[in-house]
């Protein structure tokens, strides 16, 4: 697992990065729930474009893992659907 | 039952290694049922609220009494409950509800003081803390308190009374519970020797910073002896509403009165299955990155890495979109 993340120290620091990047954005919009989903839906979008990038720079890229990390994205964005539409607005 | 569970959420042969969890086919059904949840949800909560709504358990007395305790413990007199500025600050929140705002000041420019001066109370020192979000009492009380400004009005030697509104109702298209606390002190309360006399009223100077849950002082003396005005008649102020419009914008709770306890919290069950499933994929990612990185199995996925820290950014997404908020 070190030897990976070490591996691909660029990658993981970029993409934390952006994660962050998200997380702080949605913080600061707090409470506009709006804002919040749209950067949400963007970073979701970053998540599944810098994956993807990242295994076709390392010539790795099949149909199945792309499927895989929109999915993830996927499902990331159906949890906090459902917790807005069940439990906030 | 093990076998389903070896099957679902670890790798092995059988599910040529990869957790059934972690499948496309089990991704994207999962995908879809959070997403038809969620519209079921909505839809429930609209129409059937007696089943699955908004609920808090705040009341004014509840809040009084942590109050109390936390200007206590800052060797401080207790703060009585005034109905006056319950009224006040219930009025207040109908106006946040019904013009859609969230702060002290409502866009057509109206203060906080036009409600409490309206409502009879007649102060010298008057202050406001506002908080939404949260569904119990003492997590408002230690909001407030953790943040310098709302604790300077709470613990404030200037005021003497405290009127608490707890309202649920619609906030930017959110279903919120919003608390309105009220602070102040009339000329009686704070000159304790003029109670039995006429004694003079005060002009009202207006600060000119309206800063947030300030404490403020928003009378000053003059030397002008002008008979005190008398107080308006006291309404009850217990989950009443006048006007009937309003009424439909949200609910005054005032911890008694006018608020029907779902029979599921919508916001609390949502929230509990959201970190559930998101901790069950956490845990389960990691357990599948450990346990091919030991068998030293080549796979053609994904990082379980990167999918660790996208579900890690969606709990902590959860965290801030639950968290209660205060100005």
């Amino acid at each position: 697992m070190y030897k990976k993340f070490k591996k691909h120290l660029t990658y993981y620091l970029s993409l934390i990065l952006v994660l962050s990047l998200g997380f702080i954005l949605i913080f600061i919009s707090s409470p506009n729930i709006i804002m919040q989903s749209a950067i949400l839906l963007l970073t979701v979008f970053f998540y599944v474009l810098w994956g993807t990038l990242h295994h076709h720079l390392n010539h790795e890229l099949t149909a199945k893992i792309m499927i895989e990390y929109v999915l993830i994205g996927l499902l990331g964005t159906s949890i906090i659907f459902f917790f807005i539409m069940g439990g906030l607005i | 039952m093990k076998n389903f569970l070896h099957h679902f959420f670890l790798p092995h042969i059988k599910n040529n290694y990869r957790p059934k969890l972690l499948q496309h086919k089990v991704l994207f059904v999962l995908t879809l049922f959070f997403f038809s949840s969620g519209f079921l949800m909505h839809y429930v909560r609209n129409n059937y609220p007696a089943v699955l709504g908004t609920f808090s358990d705040i009341s004014n007395q509840q809040l009084l009494i942590l109050t109390n305790e936390k200007r206590q413990e800052s060797g401080l007199g207790p703060l009585s409950l005034n109905q006056t500025l319950s009224q006040a600050a219930a009025n207040k929140a109908t106006d946040m509800f019904s013009k859609d705002y969230w702060a002290h000041i409502a866009p057509d420019g109206t203060t906080p003081w036009v409600f409490i001066k309206s409502s009879g109370y007649n102060y010298v020192y008057a202050g406001e803390n506002l908080a939404r979000g949260y569904s119990s009492a003492p997590d408002v009380v230690s909001a407030w308190m953790a943040s310098s400004e709302h604790r300077k009005n709470m613990l404030s030697s200037n005021y003497s009374d405290v009127g608490f509104s707890v309202s649920t109702g619609k906030l930017s298209g959110e279903d919120t519970v919003l608390v309105v606390e009220m602070l102040g002190s009339t000329y009686l309360a704070s000159a304790p020797v003029a109670k039995e006399e006429n004694k003079p009223a005060q002009e009202v100077v207006t600060a000119d910073k309206p800063v947030a849950a300030q404490e403020k002082l928003v009378l000053l003396p003059t030397l002008t002896p002008t008979p005190l005005p008398t107080q308006a008649p006291q309404v009850n102020t217990l989950g009443v509403q006048k006007d009937n419009s309003l009424n439909k914008l949200a609910t005054i709770n005032n911890g008694s009165v006018g608020s029907v306890k779902p029979l599921v919290n919508g916001l609390s069950l949502s929230l509990v299955t959201a970190r559930g499933v998101v901790s069950l994929i956490i845990f389960i990612l990691i357990l599948d990155m450990v346990i091919i990185e030991r068998k030293k199995i080549v796979r053609f996925v994904g990082h379980n890495l990167d999918h660790v820290f996208f579900f890690a950014l969606m709990f902590f997404i959860l965290l801030i979109l639950a968290r209660g908020v205060i100005i």
